[in-house]
């Protein structure tokens, strides 16, 4: 049985608001242990299972030259054996148990997932705490292992687009700060780095007072506390690791690179332009930008490029940051459409918006596909648990999540049109082109 | 978006239908090991109604009320196997959605995004599928928009010529991705000229052929009231919906009795051991399927078969996953799975390595397929993929989307809820004897079937020691592309 409770209405001008059931703020509870460790609880027992999520601060952003990758190679040793559970027990413990787990990694944070029966809470605890306290590497896991990672690289470039272009267009976007590496590092990197350097890797970065841990599901919130309480709260506390200092110096004038792929069909055009961090206060009306520019058949992009059969596909991106990064925009070209046009097609658009800002109506109907997608994300106990861990890490508290459709519903045309103008510039740009063959001179 | 941006521990899957288990063959001196059984919790179907209109419409209706939205998603029984030519199925499901009742396409993708809702329509190999999510406040305007969509779109010749060309663009750039263009290949391998080996997508060469009054015919012939369901979960009022639903649905006529094809008859039979090598010049890896027919979704030991396909290879401690990628460090994945129609279905191994690495990792997957005829199950791996299966099961519905999905499938495939309330007690029923007799009924140990793709020039010599090869270029018409 779900809980019945109020919450999250969104008054938007002509709307009638409605009373909805979704989580809201009372419904998460957490205490945090005296080594550090956050642990935020949400009860929800509408399937007989829970998760686990455990968010460490360390991501590509935290390596330098030389140990490129290594975060994300740091995951993958995670599951390769402690003190308790040796090598392949991790896994092999938690499946006979009826839990399965990822992770991922990405340019700010490592995240951990266990998706069990709720009845293998204890289980899942004495397997974390194991990996967290006693991690004890094992030198030919990590040579299997430099094999498996090389192979994800490969395949993401043989299959992804995206990815290839991102990789050098992140590149040339940042000469100064470590987004200038793709989070699975540089192919040199993954063969390079010691045994040395993952045991300090994680002596640095997982320690319980660099994590939060959100735990929801079919689970009692006394419950959860007193397992932490056994398994968490002795582990020690470290130093806190060094800060990313570094700030991308500012850019001053467009940057490009080409890259040639033979099997790539028709042209693929990716453009990147500097943005502040997730915690600014821009941060909304770029989010809804993003939006107004690509979500939906109805938005700007799809209009102007793939109705009028200019490209095949558009899309953007704004990530989630701890630092200032980029808002993506790639297209992939009509057969017959060049590089050039495409890129100017869209170049054309953004600077539309700048120019002559957005409707209130193409506004409050980006707002609704946001509360659309928020009511997604807390459909299941999976989303739950990652949206309240991803709003703790990257707006400083979980609680943000619920002043998140006020914060939306501020947002002003007249403030998409400034952060277009403020950002979407050409001086601040980077563009990447990806084509089989590269346009000549003539 | 996050996928193309977070690096994962395991592999993304191969996208297929469904996919099940794999098992092993139960050794004599295994039979003293005593069974557990591990409890992962009671799980049912949620309630819900079903109910078939006097025009042979079904409906199923499931409120669930964590969230205030509501998903519908309608199915109809026709897919690319009643292709009279290739993509007209998918090509006239896609087309529901330019434009229906006198409303354009861009009127239509106005209101849906106003609403922050969205609308989606396809077809598979059996299903044509059209369907909403949206908010519950809005299902005065998103009901009857299906209704239009489903029942009397426009099919415009206009935006069908934009369509068919975004989509013939489309196909050569999936081409770009062997990862995602493979199983069309498979499958053409596995049932030739079977209606089963038909690409849903068409290809260039089809598409360019189809015009507006064969999408009609299509439409006409299949889009009809008895060969359709429609699936309502979310935030509702059951009696409310069914009013709703019977008031737009109720009027719609039945045409032509619909003649289903026998799709059991014909299947070809696998007598020898074939390779299709793909050429992709540029390729720096090698990826490829091995396998041969599967079983039909109506299959009694389905459940079976999933719990012995998860030893295999369908989790990450799977044989394959284990030796291939931890032991040997060859690939970031290896999995195995069977993907289920209503009347066959095929086997598959799939994974990927670097073109250097080709020959070795071939070997050692068909090495490692080998155990489950040369050493078979112990109780210890069954009772853990017996507990893994079952404690994975209940969050693969727990959306309403899932949920729909779920329905729309009983309806499509002919099962009912005794799949979700009977999986436990299946699964917990399996014994080691049982696996055995599984691994030798249904995996397919003889004249193997195998997908290859990458750079010929450097592999197709590996390529014939696997069986009597068909070289082709990625970029050639057909295969779906």
């Amino acid at each position: 049985m779900i809980r019945k409770i109020l919450g999250l209405v969104l008054m938007l001008g002509a709307l009638v608001s409605t009373t909805v059931q979704a989580t809201q703020a009372e419904d998460i509870k957490s205490f945090t242990l005296d080594n550090g460790m956050k642990i935020m609880v949400l009860e929800d027992s509408s399937i007989p299972n829970a998760n686990m999520y455990l968010f460490w601060k360390v991501g590509s952003r935290n390596e330098v030259p030389g140990i490129t990758g290594i975060s994300h190679f740091f995951e993958h040793m995670m599951f390769n054996g402690a003190k308790k559970y040796g090598p392949k027990m991790f896994d092999r413990t938690m499946e006979a148990a009826g839990g399965a787990n990822n992770a991922y990694t990405t340019e700010n944070l490592t995240v951990y997932t266990d998706w069990f029966p709720a009845n293998a809470l204890e289980t899942i605890f004495d397997l974390e705490a194991d990996r967290i306290g006693h991690l004890d590497i094992d030198a030919k896991m990590v040579e299997s292992e430099r094999g498996v990672v090389a192979s994800e690289r490969t395949t993401g470039l043989e299959n992804s687009n995206w990815r290839t272009l991102q990789e050098e267009l992140k590149g040339i976007a940042f000469r100064a700060h470590p987004y200038s590496w793709s989070v699975i590092g540089h192919e040199s990197d993954i063969t390079a780095w010691t045994l040395d350097d993952l045991v300090q890797y994680h002596k640095t970065y997982y320690a319980p007072n660099n994590a939060v841990v959100v735990i929801a599901g079919d689970v009692k919130f006394n419950e959860v506390k007193a397992l932490a309480n056994k398994y968490f709260a002795p582990i020690p506390a470290q130093a806190s690791p060094r800060e990313v200092k570094t700030v991308e110096p500012l850019q001053k004038g467009e940057r490009r690179t080409y890259i040639q792929k033979a099997s790539v069909s028709t042209p693929n055009v990716m453009l990147a332009y500097h943005v502040p961090s997730t915690s600014h206060e821009d941060y909304y009306a770029l989010d809804l930008l993003s939006s107004v520019l690509s979500e939906g058949n109805s938005s700007r992009l799809y209009q102007s490029l793939v109705e009028k059969q200019v490209a095949i596909e558009v899309e953007t991106y704004l990530p989630m940051t701890i630092d200032p990064n980029l808002f993506y925009v790639m297209g992939v070209a009509n057969p017959g459409i060049t590089a050039v046009e495409l890129e100017k097609g869209m170049i054309s658009e953004i600077n539309r918006i700048a120019r002559e800002g957005v409707t209130e109506k193409e506004l409050e109907k980006v707002k609704n596909i946001k509360l659309m997608n928020f009511y997604r994300s807390m459909e299941t106990i999976n989303g739950k648990a990652n949206t309240v861990g991803t709003y703790e890490l990257y707006f400083g508290s979980f609680d943000k999540l619920f002043n998140a459709p006020e914060a939306y519903n501020k947002v002003t045309p007249a403030d998409l049109q400034r952060v277009a103008q403020t950002y979407l510039r050409r001086a601040n740009r980077s563009v990447a082109v990806l084509a089989a063959t590269e346009e000549t001179d003539e | 978006m996050n996928t193309l941006t977070h690096l994962t521990k395991r592999s993304n899957k191969l996208i297929t239908a469904i996919t099940l288990g794999s098992v092993l063959a139960l050794s004599a001196c295994a039979s003293t090991q005593t069974s557990t059984s591990v409890d992962t919790g009671s799980f049912s179907m949620p309630a819900y109604e079903y109910l078939v209109l006097d025009n042979g419409l079904t409906i199923y209706l499931m409120p669930q009320r964590e969230v205030p939205l509501v998903t519908v998603s309608a199915v109809v029984r026709a897919g690319s196997v009643n292709d009279t030519t290739s993509g007209v199925a998918a090509m006239t499901a896609q087309s529901l959605l330019l434009g229906a009742a006198g409303k354009s396409k861009a009127e239509i993708e106005q209101m849906v995004d106003f609403l922050g809702a969205s609308i989606y329509a396809d077809a598979g190999k059996e299903g044509s599928y059209i369907g909403a999510d949206f908010m519950a406040k809005d299902s005065d305007t998103m009901l009857p928009l299906i209704k239009s969509l489903l029942l009397s779109p426009n099919f415009d010749a206009n935006e069908f010529d934009k369509l068919r060309q975004r989509e013939i663009a489309g196909l050569s750039q999936a081409k770009e991705s062997p990862r995602s263009v493979i199983s069309r290949y498979f499958d053409k391998l596995v049932f030739g000229a079977h209606p089963y080996g038909n690409a849903t997508s068409g290809t260039s060469e089809s598409l360019a052929e189809l015009n507006i009054s064969q999408l009609r015919a299509f439409h006409k012939s299949y889009y009809q009231p008895r060969n359709t369901a429609i699936s309502v979960v979310g935030d509702f009022d059951a009696e409310q919906m069914k009013a709703e639903l019977s008031q737009l649905f109720g009027q719609w006529q039945n045409g032509e009795k619909v003649v289903a094809l026998n799709l059991k008859a014909h299947q070809p039979e696998l007598s020898s051991a074939n390779v299709l090598l793909v050429d992709k010049s540029d390729a720096i890896e090698t990826t490829f399927l091995i396998g041969g027919k599967g079983i039909s979704r109506d299959n009694p030991d389905y459940v079976g078969l999933k719990v012995v396909n998860t030893i295999l290879g369908g989790r990450f401690t799977s044989w394959l996953n284990d030796e291939l990628r931890v032991n040997a460090g060859l690939t970031y994945g290896a999995r195995s799975g069977f993907v289920a129609y209503s009347q066959g279905g095929v086997f598959r191994i799939s994974t990927f390595t670097k073109t250097s690495t080709t020959k070795e990792t071939i070997d050692l997957a068909l090495k490692t397929y080998a155990r489950l005829w040369e050493t078979g199950i112990d109780q210890l791996t069954l009772d853990s993929a017996k507990a893994y299966v079952k404690g994975q099961f209940p969050p693969k519905f727990e959306t309403s989307g899932q949920l729909a999905g779920l329905l729309s499938d009983m309806y499509l495939y002919g099962f009912d809820d005794g799949f979700i309330n009977d999986f436990q007690a299946k699964v917990d029923g399996l014994t080691l004897a049982e696996t055995q007799r599984l691994v030798s009924t249904y995996f397919p140990q003889q004249n193997l079937q195998f997908v290859i793709i990458g750079n010929a020039e450097k592999i197709a010599l590996i390529a014939a020691e696997y069986g009597e090869v068909t070289s082709l270029d990625i970029k050639a018409v057909g295969f779906g592309g």
